[in-house]
């Protein structure tokens, strides 16, 4: 019994064809990644980030692509299980001698892998955007002190339409003040000096929610998470940069028989063109994940 | 009492075949859905027959003795097909062909049906390519030729060395596409035990389930037996494993005439034996005869020195080597035909000239690799050489392969009319299962020929001609007497087999046999030797039926008791060739008497007293009656075969 | 020289398997990997046993009825022959030999290493074939056919039906030999009518037999004694894909 009525080559297709879409996107991850080894402060990355982050475009592309993961990891698993049962019950005695296509007999292994990275990626990077776990942050003093212009106006225009009397205005007044005294000794002093940016138009730095709402307060949602911060810190630990190299080299192998995978299962052969292909896979299956292995290295050993 | 009555048409040769055509009676559709024919072997013969039928409209039910109709024997088959097309535009011609065959066959073979053998072998290479049969072509696109043993033009169309393989898929394509649209039930792993008459007609068949052990009845209006030959009772031959003769036996033993058993040809290119163990013989095809010379050498200490071990082939020089092909037959050299070739091999080693074990003489591809260069002979025998060295751990590019005669082909078999039916009523012989159409000796690429028209475009005329009487009766439930007692008679038979519980295996009484058949029925027979085989091979079928040993059970999967079942006909079958071989006083084709040479060695016919098919028909167990089909050459000046 | 061998035993489809271990002593290295499973069933008979079942039939490498996946391997450590072509010089004096029979869910086992492989012939029956019935065809020579495009057919078409492929692959998946038929029909011109209506149906009776899906290992071509290629895999995905989205069929 087969799990979903497709054809087995139409599963196929799908993995490929939405694999194949995940190599797009590959490529440009990987030059934003190498935005961070520019010598500026972090001033390309953030641009980047802040592009990224923002533009509409590239928001709907992220969920286009977090649906792309999501088949593909689906498509992946209903075909193991199918291939699993089609073993039968009883199982060879003696483990396969069979040479196979490098890498073709893991896939599920390292694809499960790199899933597993993904999580701890997203973790680490994804969510922090949602505020879903800790991360860095910066905030604009500009919109900050926009907003806190906003909730003082709000204060004298309930207190000329009689709304509050005076005495309670004064408090929610001092209460405001109170709020944001860090946010004001920070502007007026300069103190602590890691948390503001040069140029003083950013308060930066801030590890966390905690230390975010100290200086923005609870109800400012302008922020934006500081990858190039969050980036630096998570690569200085050696640790978590060797289960990212380590990753890569399992993406390289996933990548490899997936390229040449790709034409296989869409029939794009021919004896011409096969040892391209070949060589295409191999060069993709290098290239990227060595784009992407600089950043680490980078900033261990250079930084 | 049994009459032999060949039903030839009358009328000019040429035309008998359309004639038979215009003439025959023929079943309507309607009636066609009510007609069950049972086709028992899948090969070339029986797909095609099968397939044809079931294209036609009958209720086909056709059994396998394996897994799949694939596994035929005649997916062994590497050299080629023979047709009459004519595509070099070498001078070939229905006629030359139809003159060939039944030279190469000695003049024993009918005219009338290698006539219409040759005339239908057209339609066969239009029939296989329509199916996808990817035959050898040329840069024009075009279908190639070559050339075979006992032909002087190239008529020999080919699918690299895997001729037979194509085209028995082709059948078995056609075969799946009636088995697709439900004309034909297709029964594997089911081997016949025995063939049911009612009121003397047959009128279906006992199997064997190999899985399970059961046994089945199956009814049909007309049966069909296309079952391969009985070149196993040899035990070493080119046959399959599972090819065996038990289902023409059975026929027999129910009244079909046996014709010409003696005719066993024995094929030139073999791997030789070199074991004991060993279990069947590997044929190289004979297309390596078009550019391999063989030789032995001309002086017998050279030989002596090379069977001890001292002298490599290639330490000869070319003035000591013996071509005795290119010697004694100059205008077909080492492309005469396969007896001719194999008896000369043998007389060389028997003269004390073989190499190897002695049993074995060289074919040699120096030349044709000095001439053509190595790429273009790998091109042409790679896969070949590839598998000799495979078996014989010895490189065919550096050193010459060594070969000798084994047993291939069967050219006797059941006795069919021109309209392939045995003596008894609606059974029906095709293929190397009759006897029909090779005479004494067959020729390269034309098994596969004959296989295939009989199936294609023999059958399914011919068979009408018995079926359109058999439209008013209706199908004959298996419960009735004769399907009881069929089926009684072969439990009883595998009863006793199993409760012998002697103390050898099958096995070794198949290889006895093979022993007494190689040696006094095999390539050189004298009246001195198959007076002696005839007494042996009785005592070794009582020393079976007394002590032989069968584990295991009957009633599940169970090779011994399949075995044992075989060479219990195979024993009475040896009996048979020797007894026919024994009343033939000349030599022909594939029977070679040695008192019946010339003082050059060459087989010497008689066709004054022999010039007829022999065709044997049981009487219990008592002598086998002799009953001859004289054979009228009308169209054909009978000659002494010549190919010097 | 002397041997261990462990082969798998099972009475009949329901029956639990085994391994039982053999001892052969005395093997001519020159005897064929079959003769010597024939030697050990000639001692087993002697000594009372039922004798190990084995499908075989040609013993010359062309009917596709032998199949024993043999130390991991099916058809044994040789590239390119089938069992009864492997030889026992392969092996040292003193080997242990596992012996195997094809484990797919579709190749049910039907006694110790026989298994029923008639899941390819229903796969074939749903259109491997071209539907040119006895008689009224054209003449051999009306169709050119280019030498290569012959070839390459022919390549396909030396397909035994083995099922090593099937053994072979992790998945237990029969695309080669599928793909080896749609092909030899792909590729000739007398096949072009049906081949979009061939690979969709003998692709849906191959997955509907329970086969498992391609993932390009090419165990399949690795282990194929007739060297039958991927890219025939490769053909019959782009003939699927052509059909399920150009034709009407």
């Amino acid at each position: 019994m087969k799990l979903v009525k497709l054809a087995s080559i139409t599963k196929k297709m799908t993995l490929a064809a939405v694999g194949a879409f995940l190599l797009i996107f590959l490529p440009m991850h990987m030059g934003l990644n190498l935005c961070i080894i520019r010598d500026d402060g972090g001033e390309w990355y953030r641009n980047v980030c802040h592009f990224m982050g923002t533009n509409w475009i590239v928001k709907v592309f992220e969920v286009i692509l977090l649906a792309t993961v999501l088949i593909h990891v689906i498509v992946a698993i209903l075909l193991t299980i199918e291939n699993l049962r089609a073993r039968g019950s009883v199982r060879y005695a003696v483990p396969s001698k069979t040479k196979t296509h490098f890498g073709s007999k893991y896939m599920i292994w390292t694809g499960g892998l790199i899933f597993a990275f993904l999580v701890l990626h997203f973790v680490n990077f994804y969510f922090a955007k949602f505020g879903l776990v800790e991360g860095v942050y910066t905030v604009k003093t500009e919109k900050l002190q926009m907003h806190i212009t906003d909730k003082v106006l709000d204060i004298q225009q309930q207190m000329e339409s009689g709304k509050i009397d005076q005495q309670k205005a004064q408090e929610m007044m001092m209460n405001l003040q109170m709020e944001y005294m860090p946010y004001l000794q920070l502007t007026q002093s300069g103190q602590p000096a890691d948390k503001l940016s040069k140029d003083g138009k950013e308060i930066i730095n801030l590890r966390g929610k905690k230390e975010l709402e100290s200086f923005a307060g609870k109800d400012f949602t302008d922020y934006e998470p500081d990858f190039y911060v969050m980036c630096n810190d998570l690569f200085k630990n050696k640790m978590y940069s060797l289960i990212y190299l380590l990753a890569l080299i399992i993406l390289g192998i996933h990548l490899f028989h997936a390229i040449n995978s790709i034409f296989q299962t869409f029939g794009l052969n021919h004896r011409k063109y096969n040892k391209a292909i070949e060589y295409l896979a191999a060069g993709y299956a290098v290239i990227v994940p060595i784009g992407f292995a600089i950043v680490p290295l980078f900033v261990l050993f250079c930084k | 009492m049994t009459t032999l009555n060949s039903k030839i048409p009358q009328g000019p040769l040429a035309e008998k075949w359309t004639k038979y055509k215009a003439d025959q009676k023929l079943v309507n559709p309607a009636n066609k859905r009510k007609l069950d024919v049972i086709v028992v072997g899948t090969g070339l013969a029986g797909a095609s027959a099968a397939a044809s039928l079931g294209a036609l409209g009958f209720n086909v039910k056709i059994f396998c003795i394996s897994d799949s109709p694939r596994r035929a024997h005649s997916i062994a088959a590497q050299g080629g097909i023979n047709a009459a097309k004519n595509y070099p535009n070498d001078g070939d011609s229905v006629g030359r062909l139809f003159y060939d065959t039944i030279k190469g066959g000695d003049y024993r073979a009918r005219e009338a049906n290698v006539y219409r053998l040759a005339e239908v072998s057209n339609s066969i290479i239009d029939q296989c390519v329509a199916q996808g049969v990817p035959f050898a072509r040329d840069y024009a696109g075009l279908l190639d030729n070559r050339s075979f043993g006992g032909a002087q033009v190239s008529r020999t169309f080919y699918a690299k060395g895997q001729t037979g393989q194509q085209l028995l898929l082709g059948a078995y394509s056609a075969l799946s596409k009636q088995i697709k649209d439900g004309t034909v039930k297709m029964y594997e792993r089911k081997e016949m035990m025995d063939v049911v008459l009612v009121d003397g007609k047959a009128r279906g068949i006992i199997t064997r389930d190999l899985q399970t052990g059961k046994l089945e009845r199956w009814f049909g209006h007309a049966v069909i037996v296309a079952t391969g030959g009985y070149g196993n009772v040899y035990y070493l031959s080119t046959n399959a494993m599972n090819s065996n003769g038990s289902a023409a036996w059975q026929c027999y033993k129910k009244g079909a005439c046996f014709a010409n058993p003696c005719y066993v040809q024995i094929h030139p290119t073999c791997i030789p034996v070199h074991g004991d163990y060993q279990s069947k013989l590997t044929l190289m095809s004979e297309s390596l005869r078009n550019d391999g010379r063989i030789w032995v050498p001309k002086k017998k200490e050279d030989a002596e020195a090379i069977r001890a071990g001292k002298l490599k082939p290639t330490d000869i020089a070319e003035e000591d080597r013996d071509y005795y092909l290119e010697r004694r037959y100059p205008a077909f050299g080492n492309l005469v035909p396969r007896d001719i070739a194999s008896r000369a091999a043998k007389e060389r080693c028997d003269a004390g000239f073989g190499v190897g074990s002695g049993q074995a003489v060289y074919l040699d591809f120096k030349a044709a690799i000095e001439r053509l260069g190595k790429d273009k002979v790998a091109a042409r025998y790679g896969n070949l050489f590839q598998m000799y060295e495979k078996i014989v751990d010895q490189n065919p590019y550096e050193t010459p392969m060594m070969i000798y005669p084994a047993v291939h082909y069967t050219m006797g078999g059941l006795w069919v009319d021109y309209e392939l039916q045995t003596t008894v009523e609606g059974l029906f012989a095709a293929g190397e299962a009759n006897f029909s159409d090779h005479g004494a000796n067959r020729l390269g690429a034309s098994a596969l020929m004959q296989g295939l028209a009989d199936g294609y475009f023999v059958l399914p005329y011919t068979i009408q001609n018995y079926l359109s009487k058999e439209i008013y009766s209706s199908p004959i439930p298996t419960t009735v007497p004769e399907f009881e007692t069929a089926e009684n008679d072969v439990r009883a038979k595998i009863e006793k087999l199993m409760n012998i519980k002697g103390s050898q295996s099958v096995d070794t009484f198949q290889k006895k046999l093979g022993h007494i058949m190689w040696e006094y029925v095999g390539m050189g027979r004298t009246k001195e030797g198959l007076t002696k085989a005839i007494p042996m091979i009785q005592a070794l079928r009582e020393e079976f039926w007394k002590d032989v040993r069968i584990t295991g059970d009957q009633n599940s999967m169970n090779p011994e008791l399949e075995k044992a079942l075989r060479f219990s006909d195979h024993v009475e079958l040896a009996e048979l060739i020797a007894k026919d071989a024994l009343h033939r006083e000349e030599s022909c084709g594939g029977h070679f008497r040695e008192e019946h040479q010339t003082e050059e060695g060459e087989a010497k016919r008689d066709d004054e007293n022999f010039m007829y098919v022999a065709a044997w028909e049981y009487k219990g167990n008592g002598e086998p009656e002799l009953h001859k089909e004289e054979l009228n050459y009308e169209f054909i000046k009978v000659q002494q075969r010549n190919y010097k | 020289m002397n041997l261990t061998l462990k082969i798998w035993r099972q009475e009949n489809a329901r029956a639990k398997g085994r391994f039982e271990t053999y001892k052969l002593e005395n093997i001519s290295p020159d005897c064929s990997f079959l003769e010597m499973l024939d030697i050990l069933n000639e001692q087993l008979v002697n000594k009372l046993s039922h004798p190990v079942c084995f499908d075989n039939d040609c013993r010359e490498g062309i009917c596709g009825m032998c199949g024993l996946y043999i130390n991991g391997r099916p058809h044994g450590p040789d590239d390119g022959v089938t069992t009864c072509q492997l030889h026992m010089r392969r092996f040292k004096d003193g080997d242990t030999i596992v012996i195997e029979p094809w484990r797919a869910k579709p190749f049910p086992i039907i006694r110790d290493l026989v298994v029923d492989r008639t899941a390819f012939d229903k796969i074939i029956q749903e259109g491997g074939y071209i539907s040119a019935t006895t008689g009224g065809v054209p003449d051999a020579n009306a169709i050119p056919i280019p030498k290569h495009k012959a070839d390459e057919a022919m390549d396909s078409a030396s397909c035994i039906g083995c099922g090593a492929c099937v053994a072979a692959c992790k998945n237990a998946s029969a695309m080669l030999f599928v793909s080896a038929k749609v092909s030899q029909m792909a590729l000739l011109p007398q096949g072009r009518p049906e081949a979009a209506k061939r690979v969709q149906a003998m692709v849906a009776k191959m997955d509907e037999l329970g086969f498992g899906n391609c993932t390009n290992t090419y165990a399949c071509e690795a282990e194929c004694p007739k060297s039958i290629k991927r890219s025939n895999i490769a053909r019959m995905n782009r003939e699927f894909l052509c059909a399920k989205t150009c034709s009407e069929e």
